[in-house]
């Protein structure tokens, strides 16, 4: 797959969305405070996203909801390795490992 | 650079040397999957340069890679970086009597290391230009490490065949940083209704689905929180 010029304007957006969010309160200092409840409700905000992001990825072929699949079987491979392990590297060896096995 | 910004800054580099370390794998892994979503090198080391986060640019690959648009992709950017706005509001007082400029740059250089490192001292020592310095030297060496080893990654993807689906690495990736999460009760829901919400709802229009399943995520474990709180 290739990306034309417009690739750098997504860049530079998700640049944005990042910077904003950790610069926010570094640069308006004390005039700014974050209301409790509020921060508490943003903790869950990661582990929601991330999984938004994963679960549709390893179970749907096609668009078509596909339980048994070599990703999903290497998804599982990867989070056994990331809870049995402190090795940075396992998860990835595992779970590629069985994904290019069940292929 | 005043001494007191040296001394800080050796400081800061000396506690955060040996945890650098496990950024090492990350870049790697980033570097490879910017390089297998097809990204050529100019453009792997753009991206890496102008977002320099971990989290971000591995869950916007996958997105990219779909050609999903790109409001889609920003606002998934955005609600992965909001963790950020907290440390960012637990750092602020430490950069108190630091100048405009150089507080975009701390910002800007701001990662779940450096926080988790630096967040005790820039609280508690007296003088600005020293907690400046033992920020930078951390944040500073993050980013050279980030720029090396995603370098080495995008240039070991290009000599690895197409059909070994690296970019799957990306979700591997999101994985890893997901499992010890989901270790607490209500976060475990979070994800858990994120995951659902998102593979039933992957019919909304313009792709509303991901959004909404995020909601649903985070209201779903707040409201486990106070639930869980109320049980005791």
């Amino acid at each position: 797959m290739t990306y034309d010029w417009t690739l750098w304007i997504v860049f530079i957006l998700i640049g944005l969305a990042t910077t904003l969010p950790r610069a926010s309160f570094i640069v308006l200092g004390q005039r700014a405070t974050l209301p409790e409840g509020l921060q508490k409700a943003l903790r869950y905000a990661p582990a929601a996203a991330l999984a938004a992001i994963v679960a549709p990825d390893v179970v749907l072929v096609g668009g078509a909801l596909e339980v048994f699949n070599p990703k999903l079987a290497a998804a599982f491979a990867a989070v056994l390795a990331t809870q049995l392990s402190r090795n940075p590297w396992l998860p990835f060896i595992v779970g590629m490992g069985v994904l290019w096995a069940l292929r | 650079m005043s001494p007191n910004f040296r001394e800080g800054a050796r400081e800061g580099f000396r506690v955060f040397l040996p945890l650098s370390v496990g950024l090492v794998p990350w870049a790697l892994v980033t570097g490879m999957t910017m390089g297998g979503v097809g990204f050529t090198p100019l453009q792997a080391m753009g991206m890496n340069v102008i977002v320099f986060a971990g989290t971000a640019q591995l869950g916007t690959l996958p997105l990219i890679a779909a050609g999903l648009p790109v409001w889609l992709i920003v606002v998934t950017a955005f609600v992965l970086n909001l963790r950020f706005i907290i440390f960012s509001a637990a750092l602020a007082r430490g950069f108190h009597g630091v100048p405009r400029a150089e507080r975009w740059l701390a910002g800007h250089l701001l990662t779940d290391g450096v926080f988790a490192t630096c967040l005790e001292k820039m609280l508690s020592h007296e003088d600005p230009r020293w907690r400046l310095g033992y920020y930078l030297a951390p944040s500073l060496w993050s980013w050279l490490l980030w720029q090396v080893f995603a370098f080495c990654g995008v240039m070991a993807a290009g000599s690895i065949p197409k059909g070994w689906s690296l970019e799957f690495m990306a979700t591997i990736a999101l994985i890893v940083l997901l499992v010890p999460m989901a270790r607490l009760r209500p976060m475990l829901l979070a994800a858990v209704t994120g995951g659902t919400l998102a593979v039933l709802l992957r019919g909304m229009p313009l792709r509303l689905g991901v959004i909404v399943a995020i909601v649903g995520g985070i209201a779903a474990g707040f409201a486990a929180e106070r639930w869980q709180g109320k049980g005791r």
